[in-house]
């Protein structure tokens, strides 16, 4: 008996204990700091009337031969604004900007930033609408969408990143296959047939394994078609006619093994780029990065054209990726750091520097284009690209830039949406789920998980 | 040096001044925690204050911006009815039961081995079984990357030796978690073994000569005395091994990005994965949630594995 009192006085006791350490945390929490700050949507940034622009800014991109590019641009900026020095620092935006932005320490003037980060981090930007209203029209239409949340714009649209159809020429021409009959993906289906034919362990069309890539670029084909994942006021619209189309195109292309899924850039993907197993990634431009740093067997080779449409006539290109420039509410600096980004984004003085050769780049950088009209209609900005055959690729892209449909905001939760439809759609390319299924599990999960808890 | 100052008969010795003796005994009382307090501070400030701000943010909508809307237990019982929640949970789980059992059968068997004084070179042996522990993370991940990736891997390149096909090692759901399984084995089985080296050197010599007098067996000794006064240490063990799994997150973050599928989505890389999109209020609460489920665990644990003595 005295055991078993004593257990349960032990018992007793730790349970007193347990219950005043909740009850105590929940008063002290509940005494806690307000969990707020300043932040909160509708700041807009203007420049001052009587404004005599001088001081210090910090400017943050991302690391890597961009940032060098972005510095060589400064001593320029400065030959105009020789009063404003700017620190521009190096830095892994992803993994560092939402907790200084939040933490409301150390907060960068100005930051480079992925236009599906925009929404997400609207509330702690500036709202460059005024700034931006000179510009609006010359601005390609999708980007200044993607920018935006509540019709309000908290990017700076920099690069734009148009779709583009890459082929290996050579292959194709031994298949006897003109690239210039692929206008419609039912052409490419044609093509990529006539390539097995020709060599049946290929899998002509590339087909990303990645989750995450692989949204992207489902997302690519959806904003060539004129959709997205959701509409303008954020409402999912996965059940519909584009995306059946889309997704019935990809399971056509698993069904007859014509494609075969790689992760971008892993050494799968490159060996079967350089040994002719993939003959045609339809990507987004940056990939021309591939045939020009690794693919060492077949540099030269590979050409680019516009994307197939999906309809006789439709759109010739979509957006896949894509940044911007925005300028956190705490900067030190706000101003200063837009005459920065208004330089480096519509002074024809400052995209030339960033797109024309430079020191990084000495036939200039093409692995995007710019957002800006004005700079797209003029002289290229880079040379043709050897590892394409010396292909004009600046005319292709400015091309393709006209074929992009306008866009809608990213929603906040657009990341998220990875573990459901960028799942989902590896599924259907590993042959387990159909485009119905596709939709109908990835509208019900985002709906429940991400849109009703936005 | 003497404090009486008279020692002359009828004449009472004066008792210290109150005041000075009160004062003293003040500082005698208030020093030990006088000198606490730099580190009570720290731990007020970086222990105590985030863990508090973090239950508070457990029961809000927050998103790192605006003000925190009070959501009262609507995160918790989010997470409870989420699939992906228990999905984590069950593989935190099943990667417990491919690593801890198998880790503290080995770990016993190196570490009476390693016991052993007639054993040569056990110094050098202790320090291969540590390497890995002291070996950073995220290049061992690279390592394992290489090592298994489905094409180009050395483990499918010898299975092809035997006509084996390839296996995706980390791009399939049956063998993601146990190629995790193995890395988390690889590295920790170290520590493993050096605690429990800990354990075996603790348990006093004369009981072993007691029970050879009597005729005990090597192998009886080991099955009376050894296993049973390595329990301790063993739930020790146990406990501070399913904090590592349930709290693991480098091992699926490096290797399957929590893929294929969310097989990978640890406990841990679940919440991680609710930080990053800024969802801060059920990041929180899956914390929380988390804590109580390795509490709960632990308990049972030491309950299980507590000496019967």
């Amino acid at each position: 008996m005295a055991v078993v009192s004593a257990a349960h006085g032990r018992w007793r006791r730790t349970g007193l204990a347990v219950s005043a350490l909740l009850a105590g945390a929940l008063a002290v929490a509940a005494c806690g700091p307000s969990i707020s700050n300043d932040a909160g949507d509708g700041d807009a940034l203007t420049l001052p009337e009587d404004f005599e622009p001088s001081g210090e800014i910090t400017i943050w991109d991302r690391s890597g031969d961009l940032f060098q590019v972005f510095d060589t641009v400064i001593e320029r900026f400065n030959e105009k604004y020789p009063d404003i020095k700017v620190n521009h620092l190096a830095v892994d935006i992803d993994a560092k900007l939402a907790n200084t932005l939040i933490s409301g320490a150390e907060v960068p003037d100005g930051t480079f930033i992925d236009d599906s980060q925009v929404s997400t981090l609207s509330p702690h930007l500036y709202d460059l609408t005024e700034l931006l209203a000179p510009y609006e029209k010359d601005i390609v239409t999708q980007k200044l969408a993607v920018g935006s949340k509540d019709g309000r714009f908290y990017g700076v649209p920099w690069d734009l990143d148009p779709g583009l159809l890459y082929y290996r020429a050579d292959v194709l021409e031994d298949a006897g296959v003109d690239p210039d009959s692929i206008a419609t993906y039912d052409d490419l289906l044609e093509a990529a047939r006539t390539v097995k034919e020709k060599n049946p362990d290929s899998y002509p069309i590339r087909l990303e394994e990645g989750a995450y890539l692989g949204q992207m670029w489902l997302e690519m084909f959806a904003n060539q078609a004129g959709t997205n994942m959701t509409d303008e006021e954020g409402n999912l619209r996965l059940d519909s006619d584009e995306y059946r189309q889309i997704l019935g195109w990809l399971q056509t292309v698993v069904q007859e093994d014509l494609g075969a899924k790689a992760t971008y850039m892993d050494p799968t993907d490159l060996q079967r780029l350089d040994d002719g197993t993939t003959v045609f990634v339809p990507w987004s431009i940056w990939w021309d990065y591939v045939p020009q740093t690794v693919l060492t067997q077949t540099q030269g080779a590979w050409r680019a054209m516009l994307l197939p449409a999906w309809e006789e006539g439709g759109a010739r290109s979509g957006a896949m990726g894509g940044s911007s420039f925005a300028i956190p509410k705490d900067a030190q600096n706000p101003e200063l750091a837009w005459l920065f980004y208004e330089f480096l984004v519509f002074d024809p003085e400052g995209y030339q520097l960033v797109y024309g050769p430079n020191e990084i780049y000495p036939g200039g950088l093409n692995t995007s284009i710019p957002s800006y009209l004005p700079a797209l209609r003029g002289e290229p900005l880079f040379d043709p690209v050897p590892a394409l055959g010396d292909q004009n690729l600046w005319e292709i892209a400015s091309q393709a830039a006209n074929e992009v449909p306008g866009g809608v905001p990213t929603p906040s939760w657009w990341p998220s949406a990875v573990d459901y439809l960028g799942d989902n759609l590896q599924r259907l390319l590993d042959g387990t789920m159909t485009p119905d299924e596709v939709i109908e599990s990835s509208t019900r999960d985002i709906q429940t998980n991400l849109v009703d808890r936005g | 040096m003497t404090l009486a100052t008279s020692t002359a008969p009828g004449v009472v010795q004066a008792p210290p001044a109150p005041r000075r003796r009160r004062g003293r005994g003040l500082y005698r009382t208030l020093a030990p925690y006088l000198f606490v307090t730099p580190f009570l501070a720290f731990f007020v400030a970086f222990g105590v204050y985030p863990m508090l701000f973090a239950l508070q943010l457990s029961f809000t909508d927050w998103r790192g911006a605006g003000t925190a809307q009070w959501v009262g237990w609507d995160n918790y019982l989010y997470l409870l009815q989420n699939p992906a929640f228990w999905s984590s949970l069950a593989t935190s789980g099943a990667l417990w039961l491919m690593t801890v059992p198998v880790q503290i059968l080995v770990g016993t068997i190196a570490a009476v081995i390693l016991n052993n004084t007639l054993m040569r070179g056990r110094g050098l042996a202790r320090s291969f079984l540590l390497l890995p522990f002291v070996t950073p993370l995220v290049a061992m991940a690279q390592v394992w990357i290489i090592t298994f990736d489905q094409n180009h891997g050395a483990v499918n390149a010898f299975l092809g030796l035997f006509g084996l096909p390839d296996i995706g090692w980390l791009t399939t759901t049956v063998w993601a978690k146990p190629t995790i399984a193995l890395l988390f084995l690889w590295k920790t089985t170290g520590f493993a073994v050096i605690i429990l080296l800990a354990g075996l050197q603790a348990i006093p010599g004369d009981v072993y000569e007691a029970a050879a007098l009597d005729g005990a067996s090597r192998a009886r000794q080991l099955w009376e005395i050894t296993l049973p006064l390595l329990r301790r240490t063993t739930a020790f063990l146990v406990v501070m091994q399913t904090l590592a799994v349930f709290q693991m997150f480098a091992e699926p973050f490096m290797l399957t990005q929590g893929g294929p599928y969310g097989s990978t989505t640890t406990a841990g890389y679940n919440l991680y994965k609710y930080i990053r999109v800024s969802d801060l209020g059920t990041g929180a609460a899956n914390s929380f949630l988390l804590v109580v489920i390795v509490v709960l665990l632990s308990l049972a644990t030491i309950r299980f594995l507590r000496p019967k003595d």
